[in-house]
């Protein structure tokens, strides 16, 4: 499975959504159910699903399907 | 007056909220006179609450003037809110400004609040009747707990007391208002003077971690879900100099993050106190004293003062042995009035009588600490949300002739069918009509529900 397909994966499962609602417009203040909860649970299944940890600003700041992309950059995880 | 808010200091500031507002104690009895030139005679009100001075005025208006606040939070949903009103009749909702509610007419606005008229025919009220809060934060059921005057008054006292709260305490209140925690917070803190900093905003959001450093924080209250956060983010690695109380309820915290935490406030010297609570007992009953937070670590400790716990068989008689099971059951003052279904139980007195069957079953060690080993009543707490699985069903069943069951724990409900083509339809049915989360819930499909030969479903074969 290629990165992209694991990280949509998780989006798809913490929001429920189809795989073609992921794309520029799926940020935080657009979505209904992105919330501290379904924000937190994406940020445990990522790290999970990627063996990483993310630092506190980093959990703050993961605010967008696409900015979460640059986000794991730092992690050496590219999508 | 409520909680004797006329003793304290006219000039200090009573709260403070992360939009920049503040009220001072005489402000608050200011308000509450303007307030009863709006309202007149004593009424319910129907309070769209939030953390923020607007909302917090305006149920203490309430208190003040014996209205009667019914609270729910600002993340309802259309249909429930307007099923509420059509239940309960209130004569005002009390919403943020910007909020609108069909067919109501807005008579004033303040304080980024507005106040609008429902024309509704009010039903008559128990004289004693002070507060109504939902029994379920997600599932939109109508049904509500009915406090007295006596319960919130026991609250700020016996609360205020075990906490060894005092007016230099500068209490962060970021549970919701409308949740019996966060009322009771409010409260407790109000009774002896503090300032509360009230904010809606996430623990994820950096404006929450400035407004504790900034305002010096000096105690944060939440449920295990703030704690779980709080370890992800590892705040424990900060340091809050002027933080000296944790305090938490609301369920069961891992015992990981509780020791962790506990030693983190302690080393700032401060004090970790868990709780035990419901909305129906007014918030908390019992507490673990701080000197036990990590040598009794998962205990909910003693009853709050003025308060008594106890354990039943399931004859009713009492058990005096440690390490035996009951159900736990509390008497105190804070026990609540009974429950409302509809307008017309809006009349009714105490029906409790000051005793409240927890359903939670329980045992207490050699030195009478109780522990919680389970509950008889069928309900999840998700969130900090209670969930009935029966309204649960209830819910599914309305919407869609099938067969279902639903079971669960702390961290997913499950949903049982036997019709694989409903499999996405429940899911996302439940998801649009209740607070839950899509990683919360879980759809199996089964050849049968299993039964007894009564027709009762057998949850514990699932």
């Amino acid at each position: 499975m290629s990165n992209l397909e694991k990280y949509n994966g998780v989006f798809v499962k913490v929001f429920n959504v189809d795989e073609s609602c992921l794309n520029a417009d799926f940020l935080a203040e657009t979505v209904e159910k992105w919330d501290s909860i379904t924000q937190m649970s994406l940020i445990n299944q990522l790290e999970d699903c990627f063996e990483i940890m993310f630092e506190i600003d980093d959990i703050i700041n993961f605010t967008s399907y696409e900015g979460g992309k640059e986000i794991l950059k730092n992690y050496s995880v590219d999508i | 007056m409520f909680i004797e808010l006329e003793k304290r200091e006219k000039e200090k500031i009573a709260a403070i909220d992360t939009a920049g507002r503040e009220v001072t104690y005489g402000g608050i009895i200011e308000f509450a006179e303007k307030w009863k030139e709006k309202i007149g005679e004593r009424c319910m009100i129907l309070i769209i609450a939030s953390n923020s001075i607007g909302s917090l005025t305006g149920y203490l208006s309430c208190m003040i003037n014996k209205d009667v606040p019914l609270m729910v939070g600002s993340g309802i949903k259309k249909d429930a809110l307007a099923h509420l009103v059509d239940t309960y009749h209130p004569k005002y909702l009390w919403m943020p400004e910007g909020m609108e509610y069909e067919g109501a007419e807005k008579i004033w606005s303040e304080q980024g609040y507005c106040l609008v008229g429902t024309r509704l025919e009010q039903y008559p009220m128990f004289e004693e009747l002070s507060l109504l809060l939902t029994t379920s934060g997600s599932t939109g059921s109508p049904k509500l707990v009915r406090h007295s005057y006596g319960n919130l008054e026991a609250q700020a006292r016996n609360i205020s007391a075990f906490f060894e709260l005092t007016e230099a305490d500068r209490p962060l209140v970021s549970l919701p208002m409308q949740y019996t925690m966060g009322i009771s917070s409010i409260n407790s803190h109000l009774y002896v003077g503090a300032t509360l900093l009230l904010t809606d905003e996430s623990m994820l959001s950096p404006i929450f971690w400035k407004f504790v450093s900034e305002q010096k924080a000096s105690s944060i209250t939440g449920v295990p879900y703030s704690f779980e956060m709080m370890y992800r983010l590892r705040i424990y690695n900060k340091k809050f100099p002027d933080l000296n109380l944790l305090t938490q309820g609301g369920g069961k915290l891992s015992r990981d993050i509780q020791v962790k935490f506990a030693e983190y406030i302690q080393q700032n010297g401060g004090r970790y106190i868990a709780t035990y609570g419901q909305t129906e007992g007014s918030a908390r009953m019992a507490y673990l004293p701080a000197e036990y937070a990590i040598s009794k670590c998962g205990s909910i400790g003693k009853a709050i003062p003025n308060g008594k716990l106890y354990l039943v068989d399931d004859d009713g008689n009492m058990i005096e042995n440690a390490d035996t099971k009951g159900e736990m059951v509390y008497e105190g003052p804070n026990v609540t009035l009974g429950y409302a279904e509809c307008g017309e139980d809006l009349i009714k007195g105490d029906e409790n009588h000051g005793k409240l069957y927890t359903g939670d079953i329980a045992y207490k060690d050699e030195d009478g600490m109780f522990y919680i080993a389970g509950r008889k009543k069928r309900f999840l707490k998700l969130f900090g949300h209670r969930v009935s699985l029966d309204e649960c069903e209830q819910l599914i069943k309305s919407e869609y002739a099938i067969e279902c069951a639903c079971t669960g724990d702390d961290k997913k409900l499950r949903i049982y069918l036997t019709d694989e083509k409903y499999q996405k339809l429940v899911k996302d049915y439940v998801l649009d009509h209740t607070e839950l989360y899509a990683d919360a819930i879980e759809v199996n499909i089964l050849e049968n529900i299993p039964k007894s030969e009564a027709g009762k479903i057998l949850y514990s074969q699932l």
